[in-house]
């Protein structure tokens, strides 16, 4: 694992995937790091993470995309995965439309423990199921739209929209990093996305999981 | 695929992903290893696999423990424990882990209740999310690959059976891996009672909405290692990595996940056991091993890095008995866990007042159920005793079953599991009767 050396890379993006359990978050993570689906991969207990690097213009980014359980019991040990993240995938799975019917409910949880500029993406995933579809496109793009939230439509069986889902979400992240550094008067500590982000201390209330530095 | 992003500098190698999804599905040609894994790396005993004869010590030593279970655990759990740090003979598991646990007595006690919970139709909620969720539990154990084959339908209807049980508690993910390696070993009846055991008095608060007792032990883990590892403690500190990145699943899947298959047996028979304290020896040797040298830390400037170190040991490393007698030697006792926890427990109340899900009294491992069973024995529920027939060769007269050992203990905080009532324990009351805990380890 040591060959993560952040001198190669220009920027670190963290971004989690977030959604109920089952809705396709393991496969969409591991389709865009490794090119690989499985109809068996493991419940998603504790926290995965794969990472891959790509070219966005001339700087390299190394995505690192964090991955975690769904089901509901699990926010109360998971509120430590959001720390520093830059960007999040809201997935769903659009042939079940409770999956959906939730998103609200994960907005906020979102917003109660992210920072508040993170960039979030609408993800339908299991577009392959098109006969079995239960939320139309046109639903939830709108709710994305009224919600300041990018939206697409994906399938991680047949890879369809994977990449351009991770790379959309990278580059809205890129471009708000970019802005940020113009802003900016620092030279080159960055607040969103800098490969310390990740480490930055948590100010304010002690909480049981965090470390404060 | 045609790579929209333009060229990638490199394809990281860094994954916390297992192995199954370097599989496509399980393949019909694929041999399963002697534990049922397909494709699974556990083929024959290796060199490190004590030698036949021995093995066939081990077992006729617990033929007879077992044979006479009470008299066993009443007087001699010593060499229980000892026993079960040597690792229970594989032919003996299934025999052994139910006693260990008091499902057996459980199961007596209530002969009808799984029945009943069986043949109940379940909460439609809890139903969809187990349904979901049994294809992905042990994918690539023979057992559990068909949907319509005993592994599947067993972890069903045994995952069901909690939810109606315990309907407070409900479902949790983690219960799956638990749930099947008890399958593993045992009729869904045994597997089920071992659930509740292991759910309900070896870690109460882990399963349940709130998982309260896993935030708490998060907390423990990291003062002890500052206490036992502090230099990995500071690394850690430094890389951001807090405990619940990565010890939940270690602890709420009892390291099914995190261990070579034999491994996790071995860490199992010490388990049931030993209880709650094997599971906090497990995580602080695999820090140990993961991070233990500067050299290790060095190579880990990141987060990421950290994490991925602590799931890169070699598997050498992980050998069963290369690995246990390193757990066995942690320089931890029951009486420091328990005072770390109370140190934990007070902090906790400090820096977030208000009410907290209640956290309940662990029974610290095989010995504190048996006793605890007896006792409910003694109070009056009547235990069924049924008459044994044991033929055997004229021995010395047996003396009469004695009762359990109470000298210099204090039991104010057992309170009685009587049919399967649940144990709402005062957590104060059980810390105080620490005492007789301590003479045990």
């Amino acid at each position: 694992m040591g060959n993560g050396n952040e001198d190669d890379y220009n920027f670190v993006f963290k971004v989690v995937l977030i959604g109920e359990s089952g809705v396709g978050k393991t496969n969409l993570l591991s389709r865009f790091t490794r090119n690989e689906f499985s109809h068996d991969s493991r419940t998603t207990i504790g926290v995965e993470f794969s990472t891959r690097t790509v070219m966005l213009g001339t700087a390299a980014v190394k995505a690192q995309i964090w991955d975690t359980a769904g089901l509901e019991r699990y926010r109360a040990i998971t509120s430590a995965y959001y720390r520093g993240a830059v960007g999040a995938l809201l997935v769903f799975d659009l042939t079940k439309h409770q999956t959906y019917a939730v998103v609200e409910r994960w907005l906020k949880e979102l917003y109660d423990h992210a920072e508040a500029t993170i960039v979030v993406m609408l993800v339908g995933n299991k577009s392959d199921l098109s006969q079995a579809r239960e939320v139309p496109t046109e639903e939830a793009r709108m709710f994305a739209e009224n919600n300041g939230l990018l939206f697409l439509e994906t399938s991680a069986l047949d890879s369809t929209n994977v990449e351009l889902a991770f790379e959309t979400i990278l580059k809205e992240i890129f471009a708000k990093v970019s802005k940020q550094r113009q802003n900016s008067t620092r030279t080159n500590a960055i607040a969103l996305g800098s490969a310390q982000s990740g480490q930055e201390p948590v100010s304010g209330e002690k909480r049981a999981c965090c470390i404060s530095l | 695929m045609a790579r929209a992003l333009g060229e990638d500098l490199a394809q990281d190698d860094s994954s916390s992903l297992g192995s199954d999804s370097e599989l496509n599905g399980p393949s019909p040609y694929r041999q399963a290893d002697r534990y049922g894994f397909i494709g699974g790396s556990s083929a024959e005993p290796g060199p490190d696999r004590p030698p036949a004869d021995l093995i066939r010590q081990r077992e006729m030593k617990w033929v007879d423990m077992t044979s006479h279970w009470e008299k066993t655990m009443s007087r001699r759990y010593k060499k229980v424990k000892i026993q079960c740090r040597k690792g229970i003979p594989s032919a003996l598991r299934a025999r052994c882990w139910p006693l260990l646990c008091g499902a057996r007595v459980c199961q007596k006690n209530s002969p009808g209740t799984y029945q009943e919970l069986a043949d109940a139709r379940g909460d439609p909620q809890w139903m969809e999310a187990i349904s979901r969720d049994l294809h992905r539990q042990f994918p690539l154990h023979e057992m559990f690959v068909s949907p319509q084959g005993h592994g599947q339908q067993g972890l069903l209807q045994v995952l069901k059976a909690y939810t109606l049980y315990r309907p407070e508690q409900g479902y949790c993910q983690a219960q799956g891996p638990v749930a099947a390696v008890l399958l593993m070993h045992l009729p869904p009846e045994e597997a089920f009672w071992c659930l509740v055991q292991i759910c309900e008095l070896y870690l109460p608060g882990y399963y349940g909405p709130h998982m309260e007792a896993v935030r708490l032990d998060a907390d423990v883990f990291m003062a002890l290692l500052r206490r036992l590892l502090p230099r990995v403690h500071q690394h850690l500190q430094r890389a951001g990595v807090g405990p619940l990145l990565y010890l939940p699943e270690w602890f709420l899947c009892l390291f099914t996940r995190s261990l070579p298959f034999p491994t996790v047996l071995r860490v199992w028979d010490a388990f049931l056991s030993e209880g709650a304290k094997v599971l906090f020896r497990v995580g602080l040797t695999l820090m140990r091993l993961a991070l233990g040298t500067a050299e290790q830390r060095r190579a880990c400037p990141g987060l990421l890095e950290t994490l991925g170190a602590l799931r890169a040991i070699a598997p050498s490393q992980l050998q069963e008995e290369i690995f246990m007698s390193q757990v066995h030697s942690v320089a931890l006792s029951e009486r420091d866990l328990q005072r770390e926890i109370r140190v934990q427990l007070a902090q906790l109340a400090e820096s977030s007042p208000g009410p907290h899900p209640q956290l309940q009294a662990r029974l610290p491992g095989a010995q504190a159920i048996f006793e605890a069973q007896q006792l409910a024995g003694t109070r009056g529920s009547p235990k069924p005793e049924l008459p044994q027939i044991v033929v055997q060769p004229p021995e010395e007269s047996r003396p009469p079953r004695r009762k359990p050992q109470t000298r210099g203990k204090t039991f104010h905080g057992l309170l009685p599991r009587a049919r399967g009532a649940s144990l709402e324990g005062a957590p104060r009351a059980h810390r105080s009767s620490v005492s007789f805990l301590d003479t045990r380890f």
